[in-house]
């Protein structure tokens, strides 16, 4: 059905739309002109209405001239910047990985406003062909700097048979108002093992936009970890597809919410083909007016029989005000199937505090040694050390601060 | 006459509406074990978490001493930095936390109330080696999170083994003999025995006399609707057990 009323345009959608247009993505802006970003009509945007939470979008990005320091550091990481969407030359890559460059954006076509801007913005992605197994810890530094910037930037990883990688990817920069729009595609070969962790680091006046998709074959093993815990405004957009029998994906991820934030994970699954699992576990903690949500799609088609699949997530509310938002999803065309989804939410459990008060340690210790209790779930399978360290201190930074 | 370690006057507390103790007297003096029997309900373990300081209960009248000083005014860490130690009868389940971080954190969390400095990791190691040696606690079983999925008696153990690092001036023992088959009773007695002193007390808290085979109380007390009924000595938990605690308070069993 065709929309007969005009949509009422914002600030930002009108700067969407010339951006757009600037580029030469003149079909991307009529999209917006005709129905605007998404409201909470939008199903996939119910609970983040785009078009309430996003005031202004700033001047599309220019080369950055300085950058700040790395918002995370892991000791023996190989680092790769990309500073204002534009990759920087970095040091010689660890044996087996080969850094390039393609044209355009890695994302596949899929009708969601994110997806179309970064693939209307982006010119180069960043290639990274991995070849075999990579020992050291790869890490991409994305850098948002200097005055509020619309920044887009890209992302494209082959992981060969066999081959095995942690892939750490890091958000940061100015404290400016920039609208960042990331986007992370990732293909894993037979039997690949990848880890791949994203953790948002930027000031509170950014606006984090990112859409990760993979693909697995045979046997493929991926485990994420995306970590919201800088913009006022965040939304990740996971995309897994399970494509070969035997491929198996622990997709996790963690909001930390303080007051005034509103941070968004969303996942669509798609289990493809016959005999692949999955095992999505999200939390989210919020504190203060803090909005945290967690959308969890589980797409079985109609061949892939015999898919294990299990949906959860889990809410601790530290406050009365915050708010923590809920939504999985089934959609099962196959018959013979192991699916389900949790939803949980709560406080900090009273025995539990109970116990370790009486034990001596002062209430606010104790709060936050369950706090980190809670979360060591999702850090703890995570072998690199070095990693795990800076993440637990990532978690240790905002429980300590407000 | 020295200080009580524990005093208790005229103790009345309530949960929402309802009075569960009634006017509780107790004193139990330096390096005595008293044990405190009843049947269930009649408010032995509201007792026990009255005096580790519980959120859920109201006290409306009476005072507790501890070594002198008023326990109902300080927080519930601060009541076990001043030597209060309660070994539940349910251990919580801590996931996340390792028994090991737990332990050093409350540790470290009493020494620094008290004045003193954190202790160094071997001074940390080489006490919970010796402590957990003594309880057959292994070094793998404290590498797990706090007691999730520690059978009843690996639970039981580890709180003897805390309250072996903690040292406490007054144990509390809340249904220790609960959830224990009789090796476990024996190894869990022998640890609570071997903490017996000059300078600390202990309150045994039980509904069977079988856990007073092991661990032999100075005194007896039959508790009953809220309140101490009968004290005397160690026999006394044997009548009680040929009689039932009908005799000793009034009301059909």
């Amino acid at each position: 059905m065709r929309q007969t009323m005009p949509v009422r345009l914002n600030a930002a959608e009108e700067t969407l739309i010339a951006q757009l247009k600037s580029v030469g993505a003149a079909a991307d802006a009529e999209r917006i002109s005709v129905a605007g970003l998404p409201t909470r009509r939008v199903e996939s945007y119910h609970y983040t209405d785009l078009k309430m939470l996003l005031k202004a979008v700033p001047p599309l990005a220019e080369a950055a001239n300085e950058a700040s320091a790395p918002a995370l550091r892991v000791a023996g990481a190989y680092q790769l910047m990309i500073a204002n969407g534009v990759v920087q030359s970095g040091t010689t890559a660890p044996a087996g990985v080969i850094v390039g460059s393609a044209e355009g954006s890695a994302l596949s076509t899929r009708d969601d406003v994110l997806v179309h801007l970064n693939t209307a913005l982006v010119r180069n992605s960043l290639t990274l062909t991995l070849e075999n197994s990579v020992d050291p810890v790869i890490q991409i530094d994305h850098r948002s700097e200097g005055e509020a910037a619309h920044v887009a930037d890209s992302v494209k990883v082959f992981v060969a048979d066999g081959a095995s990688a942690t892939i750490l990817e890091t958000f940061s920069g100015s404290d400016a108002a920039h609208v960042n729009n990331h986007a992370t595609y990732m293909a894993l070969g037979k039997d690949a093992v990848v880890t791949h962790i994203t953790v948002d680091l930027s000031g509170r006046a950014s606006s984090h936009f990112a859409t990760n998709e993979y693909h697995l074959a045979d046997g493929a093993k991926l485990r994420t970890l995306v970590i919201h815990a800088g913009s006022g405004l965040s939304r990740t957009q996971l995309f897994p597809r399970y494509e070969g029998a035997g491929a198996h994906g622990d997709i996790t991820g963690l909001n930390l919410v303080s007051d005034g934030q509103h941070n968004d994970i969303t996942m669509d699954a798609t289990h493809a083909v016959p005999h692949t699992t999955s095992q999505p576990l999200f939390k989210s903690i919020a504190r203060g007016h803090g909005k945290a949500i967690v959308q969890g799609r589980l797409v079985v088609a109609r061949d892939a029989q015999k898919t294990d699949a299990k949906f959860m997530h889990q809410g601790l509310m530290l406050s009365d005000e915050a708010e923590i938002l809920s939504k999985p999803e089934l959609e099962i065309y196959a018959d013979d199937v192991v699916c389900g989804h949790g939803s949980t939410c709560g406080k900090l459990d009273a025995d539990s505090l109970f116990y370790l008060v009486s034990r001596g340690i002062p209430k606010a210790e104790a709060e936050t040694m369950l706090v980190r209790g809670f979360l060591e779930e999702l850090v703890d399978p995570i072998e690199d050390e070095a990693l795990g360290e800076a993440l637990r201190s990532v978690i240790d930074g905002w429980l300590l601060g407000k | 006459m020295t200080t009580p370690i524990l005093e208790i006057r005229n103790l009345h507390a309530r949960i929402e509406d309802r009075e569960i103790l009634k006017g509780v007297n107790l004193i139990i003096p330096p390096g005595q074990v008293h044990a405190v029997m009843g049947r269930n309900g009649s408010g032995k373990s509201t007792l026990s978490y009255v005096l580790a300081g519980k959120e859920d209960y109201e006290i409306t009248e009476g005072e507790v001493l501890l070594d002198g000083e008023n326990l109902l005014d300080m927080e519930p860490s601060e009541r076990a930095a001043a030597g209060l130690f309660l070994a539940f009868q349910y251990p919580i389940e801590i996931p996340g936390v390792a028994t090991m971080t737990f332990l050093k954190a409350a540790m470290n969390a009493q020494r620094k109330a008290r004045g003193e400095g954190e202790l160094s990791t071997p001074d940390f190691m080489r006490a919970v080696k010796t402590a957990g040696t003594d309880l057959n606690i292994d070094t793998d079983m404290l590498k797990r999170p706090l007691n999730v999925g520690f059978s009843g008696g690996e639970k039981k153990r580890a709180e003897v083994l805390q309250m072996a690092l903690l040292a406490p001036k007054m144990c509390i023992l809340d249904e220790t003999d609960s959830g224990l088959d009789i090796d476990a009773l024996q190894v869990v007695s022998k640890g609570v025995n071997a903490l017996r002193a000059a300078n600390r007390s202990m309150l045994v808290i039980t509904h069977y006399q079988r856990l007073l085979n092991h661990i032999v109380p100075d005194v007896v007390h039959v508790f009953s609707d809220g309140r101490i009924v009968e004290s005397g000595d160690k026999d006394l938990a044997l009548q009680l057990e040929a009689k039932g605690y009908a005799d000793f308070d009034g009301a059909a069993a």
